[in-house]
């Protein structure tokens, strides 16, 4: 799958599940999510799950820190890493 | 889908619950008194510190299901809950941990003597001021030179006065919130770090509980398990092992209970009869067999799926859920059963209950495995 539609997926998930359809258009792909309290603990695990189901990806613990967890582009990277 | 168990898996369940009824399992064992290192050495001699350790540290290299067998047999045929859960939680809270992130030459030298019963483990997570909030943790951890300093209280960490070597997490960023905490694998011999007196507990007894204080402690870098502000994933993945496995000690215990259920019902006469004929009494042991095996299925799936590299975490949360209430419940029942009896501490069934107690307590709360099936379900 093109970065570009992992992308979107992603935005569209969080912007979904953690910001209430984000009305106000504010999340970019390099909108900081964990400044903004956007990703918390339980968050992050529902999150990993997303991921599982639409790209088949098992993100590994050692894979969830800050840097792979930043914003959208961040987190497109690290799937497209680990597919 | 297939609910049997393979060969192996019965021969190392029945070879773990003889060995523990051998060495473990004599009346002696119904102290409440914490766990000696002669126990703790009987353990690790049937492999029970190491199990789901590599085996080229000395474990038995098993998954999380097989773990969690193991563990049920273990809690079966040892009645003394207390240093079964002493010994899980320093398997699964404190092993895997060290087992899935720390590094060199650290790695090997803490899991061969884990697995080995020469070093005993205690996870030092909860604090006054933080229990379920992994974000709020007051243990500091500054950076220094080749290490860290760490300086702060925990509280109720199972093993402690007795542990060789501590787990814990400490913030390192504190505005990071939960992605600013980083675990480490401190020795109880690095300077600064101290245990309080053993906690007076409702029951568990067999497990010394208590404080850890760091004060000024340093750690080496090598010390640190995973990246720095790693320390809450390092810390769930623990979690998951631990909920989903170390529940299997209860489900051992309610196997236990069952069958002294089912005797004292065939045995106990009133009324010129067996109890066990009054319905009253053999229906409430049915409910007790119900939940029993309605939270086993819970658990195997819930272990199944964290060996599949699959999403677990809402089972592993039904399956805690399930599993602690089963216990209390059941336990209540047990009492019930076993009437005045079942009131005297010398009978040893009171005791199941007050061992039931902190499992709605211990390793994320049930209010809040709630919490994450409710956030799994869209609410």
């Amino acid at each position: 799958m093109p970065d570009q539609e992992m992308t979107k997926r992603i935005a569209e998930y969080i912007r979904e599940k953690f910001l209430d359809g984000d009305p106000q258009g504010e999340l970019q792909d390099t909108s900081p999510l964990l400044e903004w309290g956007v990703l918390n603990s339980l968050r992050v695990a529902q999150l990993i799950g997303f991921l599982r189901e639409e790209f088949g990806v098992v993100v590994p613990p050692r894979e969830i820190h800050a840097d792979n967890l930043r914003d959208v582009r961040s987190i497109t990277a690290m799937v497209a890493r680990l597919a | 889908m297939d609910f049997d168990l393979t060969d192996e898996q019965r021969c190392r369940y029945d070879r773990v619950s003889a060995e523990v009824t051998q060495q473990l399992g004599g009346p002696g064992m119904l102290s409440e008194l914490p766990f000696t290192r002669t126990q703790w050495k009987s353990a690790a001699q049937i492999g029970l510190t190491g199990l789901c350790m590599p085996a080229e540290y000395g474990g038995g290299g098993l998954g999380a299901l097989d773990t969690a067998l193991c563990l049920e047999a273990f809690g079966r045929a040892c009645p003394n809950t207390g240093l079964v859960f002493a010994v899980a939680a320093h398997l699964l809270a404190c092993a895997v941990p060290i087992r899935d992130f720390a590094d060199g030459d650290v790695r090997g030298e803490l899991l061969s003597g884990l697995a080995s019963g020469e070093l005993i483990a205690a996870n030092a997570m909860t604090e006054d001021e933080a229990g379920s909030d992994l974000s709020r943790l007051g243990v500091t951890a500054e950076q220094e030179p080749g290490g860290y300093v760490l300086h702060g209280d925990k509280s109720f960490a199972s093993n402690a006065p007795a542990a060789d070597v501590f787990v814990t997490y400490a913030t390192t960023a504190p505005a990071a919130g939960f992605l600013g905490i980083t675990a480490f694998a401190v020795p109880r011999t690095a300077p600064g770090v101290a245990t309080g007196e053993p906690f007076e507990k409702m029951g568990l007894g067999g497990c010394p509980a208590g404080r850890v204080l760091f004060r000024h402690c340093r750690v080496p870098e090598t010390h640190r398990l995973g990246r720095e502000g790693q320390g809450t994933a390092v810390f769930q993945h623990s979690m998951a092992w631990e909920r989903g496995c170390l529940f299997a000690v209860y489900l051992g215990l309610m196997e236990r209970q069952l069958q002294q259920c089912v005797e004292r019902a065939r045995t106990r006469r009133q009324f010129g009869r067996a109890i066990g004929e009054f319905q009253a009494v053999s229906h409430r042991i049915a409910g007790m067999k119900q939940r029993l095996e309605s939270a086993r299925l819970l658990l195997y799936r819930a272990c199944w799926l964290l060996d599949g590299g699959r999403d677990h975490n809402e089972a592993v949360a039904l399956s805690k859920i399930a599993v602690s209430e089963a216990a209390v419940a059941n336990s209540l029942d047990a009492i019930q059963v076993f009437g005045g009896d079942g009131y005297l501490r010398s009978a040893g069934i009171e005791q199941h209950l007050r061992d039931s107690v902190p499992g709605g307590i211990f390793s994320g709360a049930t209010d809040i495995q709630r919490e994450v099936v409710a956030r799994g379900l869209g609410l």
